[in-house]
């Protein structure tokens, strides 16, 4: 039997997890976010303000923490502030809606056109993210794991090429959909270590390689080296999220040497561990249309149990939620963790 | 054996459930050879292929009816089929959609002029705060191949836009996209103003993208759930009658 692990800051408890090292009690994480309508208004901090103000994007994004009981603190909300300093057409959209990029209005169209843009870590809204973190270093310290945010090459293509033209191209030219990745990496490698020094302990890497757009072949031939590229270019521990169903690509996502993978309840928990067979930690996989936003505590109850029961390490929502998710299920992720201890035992 | 084409051939060979099957190869038997080659280079997404093999059949006095039912449209039905059964994925799609689309240019315009009766009127569009559209597009082609009239209003539709197109239109069907867990729930909204509005008897509503389930579709109040393109056309049609027994009772 493991001896007891003696109580963790939640900092702690994230990067062991990460590291596949014992755990006072399984964390709760957010590698995507966990911003809500009802929070903006609490600490005055509304979208779509909070994605350009370091400041205002430090006070919404603590209370993930200090609101909520999450053992992470991520403040990139979005997956768009790259393609903004890119250049991408925006809709920054109101309060209650995400902020997107225009995809119909692609600023690219072959991977000669990537270009980093000199100023591209002082443009407002990569530095919002930057300076955020900052502030909530300052602010929490060692407390609590600060998880930032780089978007993968897949994604950023989605952005300036458009996702049509950029899927077709996979077809039409794999090649040159190889070297569009190739120089859009750079972009990740950039943001990623702007993010690093300014003190986030762990990275999300979202690269949208989903089941419901590409197959797992794909994933494998476009992206599986260009991810040990990135795991071995960034040196916290990295998160890798692709939503929708990823069973198939599982057992490629686990070659990376990525400290985890965030994946979506499309996929059932026990299937995933076992596909992922050790090789990587898993964080999930809550489900939010459905259960986060439209049911209540003891239907998010019973999916936390669901996925500890199968081993999954870290628990989180699938993805980003919905703006208006109620308070009382995302607060209710924790202490079903709490009980889930309680009544099992830390093994 | 109905299929000549080899080709044809083997990607019906991708059809594994008996039913499809049946009625697939009932569509394909005894369609002209150069039918079943459309259907086969609309499958791989030859579009240049597809787009002189159309041509060519309507030099030779095929319809442009017979060119949609006997060969673009068996050609997606294998299509829409290797896509559900996660056989292909969209590129693969994207590409057949081309090719598709390659015909369509020349058969269009005639099925238009024909003046015959559409299948029924939809209102398309994605939600609001979803800019994402690829899927509501594969599905408004397909609904247009099979007799639609098909309104588009686009992406980051808000729910007044849905209730205005409709009115405009007198559609009797609205389909309601979405690709992002965030925006689904405004899929709820749109059907809730559609009921606060005093609409909600005079559409029948269909939901699709994809992280929509048929649990959430049931949960928003959607009369419908189509899980792919192909799904997409066979529910409009459902609820194109349904609609009809309802007002007629």
């Amino acid at each position: 039997m493991s001896p007891v692990v003696e109580k963790m800051t939640s900092r702690e408890r994230v990067l062991a997890a990460l590291a596949g090292e014992p755990v006072d009690r399984p964390p709760v994480c957010t590698p995507t976010n966990v911003a809500t309508v009802e929070l903006m208004d609490l600490v005055e901090a509304p979208f779509p303000t909070a994605n350009r103000d370091g400041e205002m994007n430090a006070r919404l994004a603590a209370t993930a923490y200090t609101e909520l009981g999450f053992d992470t603190i991520a403040p990139y909300f979005s997956i768009i502030q790259e393609s903004s300093a890119l250049g991408c057409d925006m809709q920054w959209e109101q309060k209650d809606n995400w902020p997107t990029v225009r995809m119909s209005k692609p600023i690219w169209r072959n991977s000669t056109d990537v270009k980093i843009p000199a100023d591209f870590l002082e443009h407002q809204d990569t530095k919002a993210i930057t300076d955020s973190i900052r502030i909530l270093k300052d602010e929490f310290g060692d407390e609590v794991a600060i998880v930032g945010k780089t978007m993968g090459p897949w994604t950023l293509a989605y952005h300036v090429f458009g996702v049509e033209p950029f899927l077709l191209g996979t077809v039409d030219d794999p090649a040159e959909t190889m070297r569009a990745l190739d120089a859009l990496k750079e972009i990740t490698i950039l943001y990623g270590q702007a993010q690093i020094d300014a003190g986030a302990d762990v990275l999300t890497l979202p690269d949208h390689a989903t089941g419901d757009l590409v197959s797992g072949e794909y994933y494998r031939r476009f992206l599986l080296e260009l991810h040990q590229e990135l795991e071995e270019e960034l040196p916290v521990p990295l998160i890798l999220h692709i939503c929708g169903a990823t069973v198939d690509r599982m057992p490629y996502i686990a070659e990376t040497g990525m400290a985890a993978f965030h994946f979506d309840s499309k996929n059932d928990p026990v299937e995933a561990m076992a596909a992922v067979d050790g090789k990587i930690r898993l964080v999930g996989n809550i489900n939010n249309p459905t259960t986060l936003y439209a049911r209540g505590p003891e239907e998010v109850r019973a999916e936390v149990n669901a996925a500890l029961d199968a081993g999954v390490q870290l628990i989180a929502p699938e993805c980003a939620i919905p703006l208006k998710t109620k308070l009382e299920n995302l607060v209710e992720i924790p202490i079903a963790i709490e009980d889930w201890i309680a009544e099992r035992g830390q093994n | 054996m109905p299929i000549t084409h080899e080709g044809l051939a083997r990607e019906f060979e991708f059809v594994s459930n008996p039913g499809e099957r049946k009625h697939i190869s009932e569509a394909i038997d005894g369609t002209a050879p150069i039918m079943q080659e459309l259907a086969y280079e609309l499958i791989v997404g030859n579009n240049t292929d597809v787009d002189r093999l159309t041509q060519e059949a309507l030099a030779d006095g095929f319809t442009a009816n017979q060119l949609l039912d006997d060969g673009l449209l068996n050609g997606m039905a294998i299509v829409g089929v290797k896509f559900r059964d996660n056989l292909i994925f969209v590129p693969e799609v994207l590409v057949a959609a081309r090719a598709m689309k390659a015909g369509m240019v020349h058969i269009e315009p005639i099925l238009s002029a024909s003046g015959a009766e559409p299948a029924g009127t939809v209102i398309m569009g994605t939600v609001k705060g979803d800019l994402h559209d690829i899927g509501k597009n594969l599905c408004i082609m397909m609904l247009r191949g099979a007799g639609f009239v098909v309104h588009d209003i686009g992406v980051d539709s808000s729910p007044e836009d849905f209730l205005d197109a409709v009115d405009e239109h007198g559609a009797q069907v609205v389909g309601m996209s979405a690709l992002l867990t965030t925006t689904m729930p405004n899929m709820g909204r749109t059907i809730a103003t559609f009921e606060d509005m005093g609409m909600r008897d005079q559409v029948r509503i269909m939901v699709g993208g994809a992280p929509v389930t048929q649990d959430f579709a049931d949960e928003m109040g959607a009369d419908a759930y189509g899980d792919n393109a192909v799904d997409a056309v066979d529910k409009a049609k459902e609820l194109v009658e349904l609609l009809a027994e309802l007002q007629s009772s």
